[in-house]
C-alpha cells in the first residue's frame, strides 16, 4: 500500500524521524516546517494523508486543517498534539481530524494509524465487495475492516482510536473493561498513554452516540473498575 | 438587621451621647430659676421698702392712710401688698382694691401664664419624668396657706413675726400647683419713731417665672427630641454608607476562593469616590493582579510541559527507530539525535529553573553596586576568546562612561550574556556584534547590535515572550525561546527596560536601560579617557568603535 503523506511539523528532529519511518513503510513523504508552507503546496496538489502538528509558527495546525477541509472533506488528517489541554483535541476533532496522538507518541502507533486510515480510505472507495467483517451487537454494527460504526443504521463519525475502544467494549457486552485494557486496545503500540485519556475518549464516544440518538445510555461507568457495554434489554 | 452590626451601634451610641449634652443643660435651668427667684424677691423688697417708707413719712400707722396709699399706687405694683399693724391685723390689702395692672416689664417677658395645651403638657410630663424622679426626695411638700389666727384674723406667719420683731422676714409657701408654683412672702417692718408700728407684707406667686421656665424646658425637650431623631437617621445613613458596603466587601472577600481553593470572581471596581470606594478599588486591583499572576503561573506550567514534549517525542521516536534500523550509520544518526535532544532538554530544564528563580527570588539576592563598563569589558572579552576568530567580531564601546547600577553582578552578566549570544547567533559570518554603554539622565543604557536578518514586524509583540523563538527558515533549531525572556525578567526586576529597534540597512539593536545607582549620579562619566570633564548628559556615540582593542 502506498500513497503520499505530508508531515507538517516545526520540530525538525521529529519531522525527520517521522519522514524516515514513513519512507521505510513505503510511503511517499513531503515535509513542511509550518502551516503556511504546507498550504502553499496543498493548493497545487493534495497529499493522500496529513500528519499535522498543532502549534506551529506561521499558521497553526487548526487553521491549516480548516483550510484543508474547505477543499477536501475526506483527506485523512492525524493531529500530533503537545498540549494537555482538552481544547486542542476537541477542536481538532470537531474541525474534522481523523485521529490524534499526544506527544511523545510511539512511532509504531503512528504507523499503525496511518495504515488504518489508508485502509479505510481504500475500502471507502470500493464499497460492498462482499468481504465485509461485520460485528452486530443489538442496534450497533461495527465494520471491522473499514473501521466504521453504525448505531440504529446511522453512521457514527469515530476516530480510529474511538473505534477500537468501542470495539473492545461491544465485543463482550456486559463485561467490564478496565482503563488499562481499553488503553491496550486503543493504543496497541503505545505504553505511555495516561489512563485519563481513556476517560476523555469515552466522554467523546458517548457524545457522538447521543448526537445520533438522544436516549443513548449503553456505555456504563463502573466506578473503580472501568467501563462496560450494557446488554440491551430484550 | 444584620447590617446594624457593631459599628453602627457604636456610632448610634456616640451620636446619642452628643445629643444628651444639651439635654444635660436643662439642669442649668435650676440655677437660672434660683437667680430669677432672687431677682423677684429683691423687686418685692424694694416695693415693700418704698411702701414702708411712705407709711413712715406719714408719722403714724392707720388703716385709712394705708388704704389711701395703696389706692394712690393704683395697682401699678407687681406684688400683693398688705399692711399690718403691730398685732398683725391687716389694715389694708391691695388684693381687695381690684386686679393688679403692672406696667409693661422689659426684663422678664410678660408671657401670660396661660394653661398649656394638653398635648404640650403631656410632652412636658414625659420629658420631665426623669427630672421629677430625680427630685423625688423633696417633692412631697406640705401645702401651706397664709397662717391666720382664725379668731382674730391676725396674720401669724413667720415672716410677719420677724418683721414685727424689727427684722426682715421672708417665707415661701407652696401653693400645691402642678408646676411647683410657690407664693413668695416677705415682710418689712414699718418703724415710726424707732418703734416697730407694723409691717408691710409683700406677696407674689412665682407662677410667671415658673411658666417661663416651663416654656424653656419644653423647648429644650423638643430640641432634644429632634436631635435624637437626627442622630438615629444619621446613624442609619452611616450604617448604609459605611457598614453595609463593608459587610458586602467582607462577603465578597469570603467568596473569592471557592471550595476547591480556586480564585473565582473578584471585586467589582467601584465608582464610589470615598474611602470605601478606594478600598474596593484596591481590593479589585489586588485580586486582578493575583489572578493575573496565577494565570501566568498556570500558563507557564502548561508552556513548560509543552516545551518538554517536543524533544521527548523526538527522543522517543529516535530510540524506536534506532532499535529498528539495521544500518549502523543510520542507528548512529538516531542516537546522535537522542544525544542532541537530551542536551536540549537539559538546557531547557536549567533555563526554566533559572527563570523561575528570577521570578521568585530576585529580591532575595544580594544587591551591590555593579560597574557596567567593567562587567561588559570582561563579558565581551570572554565572547572573543570563545569564538576563537571563527564567529562574528565583538566590539565594545564604553566611551569612557562609568555607569554603576545596583543589582546582582551574576544576574546582570546573565542578561547581557544572553543578549550578546542572541546577537552572535543571528550574525552572518564575518559580521559584527557591537556593544555600547552610555549613561545619562539617571539611566545607564547598554545597546547590543547585530548585523543579522532583523526581526519581522509581525513578531514584535512576542519577541520577549517565554518560549517564543523565531529563526529564519533553515537556521539552527534547538533554541529554547527563553533567552530574551530571561533578559526581560532580570531587567524588569531591576526597574529597567529592554527594547529593540531595527537598524538600517540590516540588523537589530537591543537596548537595555537600567536606573543608575543614586549615590553615583554626581560623579558620573569619570572614565579613564574622559578626565576632561564629560558631564552626565554627554552621551557617547552609538556606533563608535574606539574601545575595540585586541
Amino acid at each position: 500500500m502506498s500513497g503520499t503523506v505530508a508531515i507538517v511539523e516545526d520540530e525538525q528532529n521529529l519531522r525527520d524521524n517521522v519522514a524516515f519511518a514513513l519512507r521505510r513503510e513505503g510511503y511517499e513523504v513531503a515535509v513542511f516546517a509550518d502551516g503556511a508552507a504546507a498550504w502553499e503546496s496543498f493548493q497545487r496538489a493534495l497529499p493522500d494523508l496529513v500528519v499535522l502538528d498543532i502549534i506551529m509558527p506561521r499558521m497553526d495546525g487548526l487553521e491549516l486543517l480548516r483550510r484543508i477541509r474547505s477543499t477536501s472533506a475526506t483527506l485523512p488528517v492525524i493531529f500530533l498534539t503537545s498540549r494537555d489541554e482538552e481544547f486542542d483535541r476537541v477542536l481538532g476533532l470537531e474541525l474534522g481530524a481523523d485521529d490524534y496522538l499526544c506527544k511523545p507518541f510511539s512511532m509504531r502507533e503512528l504507523m499503525a494509524r496511518v495504515k488504518v486510515l489508508f485502509r479505510r480510505l481504500a475500502l471507502a472507495a470500493q464499497p460492498g465487495d462482499g468481504a465485509e467483517q461485520l460485528l452486530g451487537v443489538g442496534r450497533l454494527t461495527l465494520d471491522l475492516r473499514r473501521y466504521t460504526a453504525l448505531w440504529n443504521g446511522s453512521p457514527l463519525p469515530l476516530t480510529v482510536t474511538e473505534f477500537m475502544i468501542l470495539h473492545a467494549l461491544a465485543r463482550r457486552p456486559g463485561h467490564v473493561k478496565t482503563r488499562e485494557q481499553l488503553m491496550n486496545e486503543g493504543y496497541p503500540h503505545d505504553t505511555f498513554v495516561s489512563d485519563r485519556t481513556i476517560d476523555s475518549h469515552i466522554k467523546r464516544l458517548r457524545k457522538k452516540f447521543v448526537a445520533v440518538d438522544e436516549d443513548f445510555d449503553r456505555i456504563d461507568t463502573v466506578y473503580g473498575l472501568g467501563y462496560r457495554w450494557a446488554e440491551e434489554a430484550r | 438587621m444584620s447590617a446594624l452590626s457593631r459599628l453602627p451601634v457604636r456610632l448610634l451610641a456616640f451620636n446619642i451621647l452628643l445629643v444628651f449634652l444639651p439635654a444635660a443643660g436643662v439642669l442649668f435651668l435650676d440655677t437660672y430659676e434660683r437667680h430669677l427667684l432672687e431677682a423677684q424677691e429683691r423687686t418685692m423688697g424694694q416695693e415693700g421698702r418704698l411702701l414702708a417708707a411712705a407709711l413712715e413719712a406719714h408719722g403714724g400707722l392707720d388703716a385709712a392712710h394705708a388704704r389711701a396709699i395703696l389706692v394712690t399706687l393704683g395697682q401699678r405694683h407687681l406684688a400683693r401688698l398688705r399692711v399690718v399693724d403691730r398685732a398683725g391685723t391687716v389694715l389694708a390689702d391691695s388684693a381687695l382694691l381690684g386686679p393688679r395692672r403692672p406696667p409693661a416689664e422689659p426684663s422678664l417677658s410678660p408671657t401670660p401664664a396661660l394653661p398649656a395645651p394638653p398635648q404640650r403638657r403631656l410632652l412636658y410630663l414625659v420629658g420631665s419624668l426623669p427630672f421629677r424622679l430625680l427630685r423625688g426626695a423633696d417633692s412631697p411638700v406640705e401645702q401651706e396657706r397664709d397662717p391666720i389666727d382664725a379668731d382674730t384674723g391676725v396674720l401669724t406667719g413667720g415672716e410677719i413675726v420677724a418683721a414685727l420683731g424689727g427684722r426682715y422676714g421672708a417665707a415661701t409657701r407652696v401653693l400645691g400647683d402642678a408646676a411647683r408654683t410657690v407664693m413668695l412672702n416677705i415682710a418689712i417692718p414699718v418703724r415710726i419713731d424707732d418703734e416697730v408700728a407694723g409691717a408691710v407684707v409683700v406677696s407674689q406667686s412665682t407662677r410667671r417665672i415658673m411658666s417661663t421656665l416651663y416654656a424653656v424646658r419644653l423647648d429644650v425637650f423638643r430640641v432634644f427630641l429632634a436631635s435624637l431623631a437626627v442622630a438615629v437617621v444619621l446613624t442609619l445613613v452611616v450604617a448604609t454608607t459605611i457598614a453595609r458596603p463593608l459587610a458586602r466587601l467582607r462577603r465578597r472577600a469570603g467568596e473569592i476562593l471557592d471550595r476547591r481553593g480556586r480564585l473565582t470572581g473578584g471585586f467589582e471596581p467601584s465608582r464610589r469616590k470615598d474611602e470605601i470606594g478606594e478600598l474596593e478599588r484596591a481590593l479589585a486591583e489586588l485580586t486582578r493582579r493575583l489572578e493575573e499572576h496565577l494565570r501566568h503561573t498556570e500558563s507557564f506550567a502548561a508552556d513548560v510541559s509543552h516545551e518538554f514534549r517536543n524533544p521527548l517525542a523526538s527522543i522517543r521516536t529516535a530510540v524506536e527507530m534506532a532499535l529498528e534500523v539495521e544500518n549502523p550509520e543510520e542507528r548512529r544518526h538516531f542516537l546522535e539525535m537522542v544525544q542532541r535532544d537530551v542536551a536540549r532538554l537539559e538546557r531547557l530544564l536549567s533555563e526554566v529553573r533559572e527563570i523561575s528563580r528570577i521570578d521568585a527570588h530576585l529580591d532575595e539576592e544580594e544587591d551591590s553596586p555593579v560597574e557596567l563598563a567593567t562587567l561588559l569589558t570582561g563579558l565581551v572579552e570572554s565572547f572573543r576568546l570563545r569564538s576563537g576568530g571563527s564567529g562574528p567580531r565583538f566590539e565594545l564601546d564604553c566611551a569612557g562612561a562609568k555607569a554603576t547600577v545596583v543589582g546582582s553582578a551574576d544576574r546582570l552578566t546573565q542578561a547581557f550574556e544572553n543578549l550578546i549570544a542572541n546577537a552572535a547567533s543571528f550574525s552572518p559570518p564575518g559580521g559584527t556584534v557591537a556593544v555600547a554603554l552610555l549613561s545619562g539622565g539617571g539611566h545607564a543604557e547598554v545597546t547590543v547590535a547585530d548585523e543579522g536578518p532583523g526581526i519581522p514586524e509581525e513578531h514584535r509583540e512576542r519577541i520577549f515572550t517565554r518560549f517564543f523563538s523565531w529563526r529564519p527558515a533553515g537556521e539552527g533549531a534547538g533554541h529554547t525561546g527563553l533567552g530574551l525572556a530571561i533578559v526581560r525578567a532580570i531587567v524588569d526586576g531591576y526597574g529597567g527596560r529592554v527594547s529593540y529597534r531595527s537598524r538600517a540597512p540590516r540588523g537589530t539593536e537591543f537596548i537595555v536601560s537600567l536606573p543608575l545607582a543614586p549615590s553615583n549620579a554626581p560623579r558620573l562619566s569619570r572614565g579613564p579617557g574622559s578626565s576632561d570633564g564629560a558631564g552626565p548628559e554627554d552621551r557617547g556615540p552609538v556606533s563608535a568603535t574606539a574601545a575595540e582593542a585586541r
